[in-house]
């Protein structure tokens, strides 16, 4: 399949302090595709994600977002570091994220969690984000609870508000690390919903997800971790029905 | 009336009849502590910015200097500036002599700006440490600069956090500013030892001067009050355990 390259990553490394969590992972996200990352707890699931939007200064190991590489030079203590903050700046703007504690600001009401963003980042008319951020909340189910602080606010609620906060940027590529693993199970259903009408809109996405079901109808790739290693990865159909390696056989039993 | 008025080991009449002095005292204490909270308060928010960061010099720096206020007591810094800075010279022949280091009030305010600037400075350095660091790491994410989400989301989260223990060093601030009738102010507690003084009395002056602080307090205490209702509302967890049946926190 070949398509427009959204996202690019090139042998991605990163340690902490002597422990190598990242042992040279490369991925490629084309547009529209959704990317489903599994792998046990410690297998370095997050610190990847974090690492394509430098929450986490990977130490070698280039991203590439829609082409454009995100430049990096040695510091004089020899670490990598970004080149250019405001570069940085301008792909992670490009780069929504989801995060597994939601992390809305808490001292903002749902609707200015929403208008963050597009007003003080991307400088949009805030009559225009404000219209579009109705269009999103109302998307995501949540129209009436626009004046709420989060803290009132279900955890379910809470991460699709934080799904409308992202997208209100507009990103080429969302970033969801276990958007569901932090809720109750009676509220995974909610969110899980709204995911799958983004896949189907079209929307490019890299998912860290414990949520099998999710990998396997929606994903249109499945990468399996292992040690800071992509262990298998593939179409799901292929991959849950026929895992090759006993790690990956093995995790599946554990996750059934 | 007259009769209970009797009964009081106070000479009531002799505060009624100075009490436009005593007026005139809490404009004085008022003036001084506001100003000095509002002009510390400014100082702060930079040191506390400079506290929390990991800059190599800025940090370091800010902190001797809320250490040695802090580690000090506002009278002895009061006296410094008062007493002390008349000793030089220098200090007597430069254009600050005049208008202000010749001043008692303004040395008074000079001190209460500089020791409140280092409570404060540390107090907000602790409210922008304690931000959620989920939160922060959301700004970064959506392509906040540093200067920004220290504008949007780091300071005013740590503001609203910080105002239960502000509202402490506002009263303590006010107590501190007793300070000034040492350095011969007509504060509350100035006219309260003049009065003292004037008639020899025992302590009409210090019970009124005791009331009015009291009552400046009390007032002090409402306005936090209805701040933090105000303001720390997004704080207060839900009394509903189910979202439909949530409304919004009523403001009681
Ligand atoms: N900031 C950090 N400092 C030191 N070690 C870290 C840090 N963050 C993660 N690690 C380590 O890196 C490894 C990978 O962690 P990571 O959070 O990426 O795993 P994960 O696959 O997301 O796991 P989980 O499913 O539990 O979320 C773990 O061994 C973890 O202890
Ligand atoms: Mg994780």
């Amino acid at each position: 399949m070949t398509g427009i390259s959204a996202l690019k990553i090139n042998d991605l490394h990163k340690s902490f302090g002597q422990h190598e969590v990242i042992k040279g992972v490369s991925m490629e996200a084309n547009k529209g595709d959704v990317i489903a990352i599994l792998g046990a707890s410690g297998s370095g699931k997050s610190t990847f994600l974090r690492c394509i939007n430098l929450l986490e200064t990977p130490n070698s190991g280039d991203v590439f977002l829609a082409g454009e590489k995100i430049e990096m030079k040695q510091n004089r203590h020899g670490e990598t570091v970004p080149a250019n903050i405001r570069q940085v700046e301008r792909m992670r703007a490009r780069l929504a994220m989801v995060f597994q504690g939601f992390n809305l600001w808490s001292h903002m009401t749902v609707m200015e969690n929403v208008l963050e963003g597009p007003v003080h980042v991307q400088k949009t008319p805030r009559a225009e984000a404000r219209e579009k951020a109705e269009a999103l909340l109302a998307k995501v189910g949540l129209s009436d609870r626009a004046d709420y602080y989060p803290a009132h606010l279900s955890g379910g609620q809470q991460q699709r508000v934080a799904i409308a906060r992202a997208l209100a940027m507009d990103p080429d590529v969302m970033l969801f690390d276990e958007p569901t693993s932090a809720l109750d199970p009676e509220l995974v259903g909610e969110v899980l919903s709204v995911m799958r009408d983004l896949a189907e809109e079209g929307r490019t996405m890299l998912v860290v997800t414990h949520e099998m079901s999710f990998a396997r109808d929606v994903s249109s790739k499945t990468v399996f971790l292992h040690k800071g290693e992509v262990c298998e990865e593939g179409p799901p159909a292929k991959l849950f029905s026929n895992p090759e390696t006993e790690q990956f056989r093995a995790f599946l039993s554990r996750m059934n | 009336m007259e009769n209970i008025l009797s009964y009081i080991p106070l000479d009531i009449s002799l505060i009624a009849e100075n009490f436009d002095r005593f007026l005139y005292g809490v404009w004085t204490t008022l003036n001084l502590t506001v100003l000095a909270l509002v002009f510390g308060g400014l100082l702060a928010i930079p040191m506390a910015i400079a506290r929390a960061s990991r800059h190599r010099v800025l940090s370091p720096l800010v902190w001797g200097y809320t250490y040695v206020l802090r580690g000090t007591p506002l009278l002895v810094q009061t006296y410094l500036i008062y007493y002390g800075l008349g000793q030089f010279e220098a200090v007597r022949q430069s254009w600050l002599w005049d208008p202000i280091l010749s001043s008692a009030w303004w040395c008074a305010l000079i001190a209460f700006t500089l020791n409140t600037s280092a409570y404060t400075a540390e107090l907000l350095r602790g409210a922008i440490v304690d931000t959620p660091k989920g939160e922060v790491e959301a700004a970064i994410a959506t392509g906040h600069s540093y200067g920004l989400r220290m504008r949007r989301i780091i300071l005013p989260s740590a503001f609203r956090r910080a105002i239960p223990a502000y509202s402490n060093e506002v009263i303590f601030m006010l107590h501190g500013s007793v300070v000034a009738s040492t350095i011969t102010l007509q504060d509350i507690l100035g006219v309260g030892r003049w009065l003292n003084g004037r008639y020899y009395l025992a302590y009409e002056g210090f019970i009124t001067a005791a009331f009015l602080y009291f009552l400046i307090v009390f007032a002090i205490t409402r306005v936090f009050r209805w701040i933090e209702r105000r303001y720390l509302r997004h704080l207060t967890r839900r009394e509903t355990t189910t979202a439909t049946e949530m409304t919004p926190e009523p403001t009681r």
